[in-house]
């Protein structure tokens, strides 16, 4: 046969095409459905280790159903700080990282209303997400704030490409992250939770220390975080004076505008 | 992101070469002396160009979850689609030098095919859908800015290859052992550029 | 056939001798565990795109080879892409590596072994000779990532290995070698190395 003709180029080129598609959205159809419970379990333990919880195991499945026995309410709540809605806790729904990408135009744009899930714990503990630019690529993250809203338990943050031993700190060393718990969110301030480069001054409670060498990570991180705290600013705010008692998952929570 | 800050950063601080190590092969292959060099960063630059933007829209409009139809993630498809493009405009391009400009033809057609298979054109098109740029124009700006800082990087190494081959260098570490110290050092002298806030 | 497993390891090293795949290999040599699935994956892409290109070598038309074998060198890639993504052990790695698993495409080796080896070969042989190369490009990814993750982390595979009393001592991670040049440097030591040793190998 003459391999060099036309048309058995175009009609082997079409087959090879088709049967690597097929192939692909074969495997792609049937392993989907594992990636995904991947993504959903990693985001849970980053939320659950920004809470300041512990032990909550190592397969997808504890986690998960740690997650679900130690949730109280998601509240999703917009740009005026209502609330618009929940997940269902029963189900174990989150925002992934992706829909916090697509949030994060909203939050950037001022014109445009956003919807950012606030994780409430049984503990008393809220978990609010992050989404920013680092050096490289997005960084992301969760930080979590005692039941008075104010002061910071703790935080976790995660990245797609920043340097490792640099600016991939801000995920793999503790103390960094330590750095956050006891820290008070002031909204007074243009900037309510920071990251500062060369030493916090003394009495700044609203602050931590960059990571030395990883200026630009840092700068975004510090981005990231005071873009979306202030954007969360109103639903704190809302949410603030309310008495401790979190609402149980299946009871709709009033919204808390007429206090203060 | 401003277009100038993107600009410079892609150039400096985003390199190709020293900060993602993309397309070393060719780099190191082609990097004896200046002229080739020269000729093939031409080449990439060129290819990179075409072929971002066009990936842009194809991941924007085709690939992206949603994008095409409601509910269907095409997003498995991209290194294929992606490399399928960087081919077929490769191939493009090579016809169409060939035959309407023969003298450019004759010095730089050889480079062409490695083109295809060079990680920077491939990983710019990655790299540019991890970045996800806001619009086209930041993308051709950033295609830009990452071929010229590869153009650079093999034009400043072939320079100095140029000169080493004079030099007097360990039996062993001759030819390709020296060229990789040569790029680490250069690498650190690039990085310099990473604290610089744009 | 036993030298046609031995020489990409030795001899022809795609890294070392034939200077080939450095693309994407330097940038996951930070950690073990990700050069290790590095080294994997690739060993895997190299083996399985080397036997099918031998398998179709006689039907392919030559004006669209390049396309064809790039088609099944992505194919190969993505599926071993989609599967780290789907086990729960290899998910995280797959997130380390980021767009470098899918670089392995243009990885020079996956090209240039079936375009050098692949299309004139059996497909057994060729198969040999993939999975050989992919082996001898992630020796080497293995030494490097080896002597980064314990000077610039301390630790091996994760797990602290330089113990405490040395920190305590006065014993800092080195910074240096986390960063990328610092593995193009140790690439030049270690081809120093091979070629004093092996002295066939050196450059007039």
């Amino acid at each position: 046969m003459n391999t060099n003709s036309n048309v058995y180029t175009v009609i082997y080129t079409t087959i090879v095409v088709v049967l690597v598609a097929a192939i692909l959205a074969f495997v792609s159809q049937k392993l989907g459905p594992m990636q995904a419970a991947n993504q959903k379990a990693e985001t849970i333990s980053q939320i659950l280790t920004a809470a300041q919880f512990e032990d909550f195991g190592n397969s997808n499945a504890e986690k998960i159903e740690f997650y679900k026995n130690n949730i109280s309410e998601v509240v999703l709540v917009n740009t005026e700080g209502q609330q618009v809605g929940n997940l269902d806790c029963a189900d174990a729904q989150i925002y992934s990282t992706s829909e916090l990408k697509a949030q994060n135009y909203n939050v950037k744009d001022e014109s445009k209303d956003f919807t950012i899930p606030m994780y409430k714990f049984n503990n008393g503990i809220t978990v609010v997400p992050i989404y920013g630019a680092g050096l490289w690529g997005p960084i992301w993250g969760y930080i979590a704030v005692e039941s008075d809203l104010s002061t910071v338990a703790g935080a976790y943050f995660d990245h797609e490409s920043e340097t490792p031993g640099l600016g991939g700190k801000i995920k793999d060393d503790p103390s960094f992250r330590a750095q956050f718990a006891g820290k008070k969110i002031d909204f007074s301030d243009a900037a309510p939770l920071s990251i500062i480069k060369g030493g916090v001054p003394a009495g700044k409670e609203n602050a931590v220390d960059a990571i030395t060498g990883a200026t630009m990570t840092s700068k975004g991180l510090s981005a990231a975080i005071v873009s979306w705290l202030s954007a969360l600013k109103p639903a704190f705010e809302a949410a603030a004076p309310a008495p401790v008692e979190v609402a149980a998952c299946e009871e709709e929570v009033e919204l808390n505008e007429t206090e203060e | 992101m401003e277009y100038l800050s993107l600009f410079v950063k892609s150039i400096f601080v985003d390199n190709m070469i020293f900060a993602y190590f993309l397309g070393m092969c060719s780099y190191l292959a082609v990097s004896k002396n200046v002229k080739t060099a020269n000729g093939l960063g031409i080449a990439v630059i060129g290819v990179l160009l075409i072929t971002l933007p066009i990936n842009y829209l194809l991941n924007k409009y085709v690939l992206a979850p949603n994008a095409l139809i409601e509910g269907v993630d095409l997003s498995f498809l991209s290194f294929i689609i992606f490399i399928a493009v960087i081919a077929a405009i490769v191939q493009l391009v090579e016809m169409i030098v060939e035959k309407f400009l023969p003298s450019l033809y004759s010095s730089l057609g050889i480079f062409l095919p490695l083109i295809a298979v060079n990680c920077a054109i491939l990983g710019g098109s990655l790299f540019m859908q991890q970045k996800e740029f806001a619009n086209v124009g930041e993308s051709a700006v950033y295609a830009l800015g990452s071929g010229i800082g590869w153009y650079l990087a093999i034009v400043c190494l072939a320079a100095i290859r140029e000169k080493l081959s004079y030099s007097n260098v360990p039996a062993p570490l001759k030819g390709i052992g020296i060229t990789f110290i040569t790029v680490g050092l250069m690498g650190m002298a690039f990085m310099i550029f990473m604290g610089i806030s744009l | 056939m036993k030298e046609t497993f031995l020489t990409p390891l030795m001899k022809g090293n795609p890294i070392t001798v034939l200077i080939l795949g450095i693309c994407s290999s330097l940038a996951v040599t930070v950690e073990l565990k990700g050069a290790l699935v590095m080294a994997l994956s690739v060993t895997i892409v190299t083996g399985l795109s080397s036997l099918v290109c031998s398998l179709i070598r006689n039907t392919i038309p030559n004006r669209v080879r390049i396309i064809i074998q790039l088609v099944v060198v992505s194919l190969m890639v993505i599926l071993v892409d989609q599967f780290l993504k789907a086990f729960e052990a290899t998910y995280p790695i797959d997130k380390a590596l980021s767009v470098y698993i899918g670089l392995i495409i243009t990885n020079c080796i996956v090209m240039g072994r079936i375009e050098a080896y692949a299309l004139g070969n059996k497909p057994i042989p060729s198969l040999i000779d993939g999975l050989a190369s992919g082996m001898g490009y992630g020796a080497i990814l293995i030494i490097v990532a080896f002597v980064r993750e314990l000077l610039g982390s301390g630790t091996l595979f994760g797990l602290r290995v330089i113990p405490e009393a040395f920190y305590n001592a006065g014993y800092v991670n080195n910074g240096l070698v986390i960063l990328p040049p610092f593995a193009l440097i140790l690439l030049g030591c270690i081809i120093w190395v091979h070629r004093s040793i092996d002295k066939d190998l050196q450059e007039k």
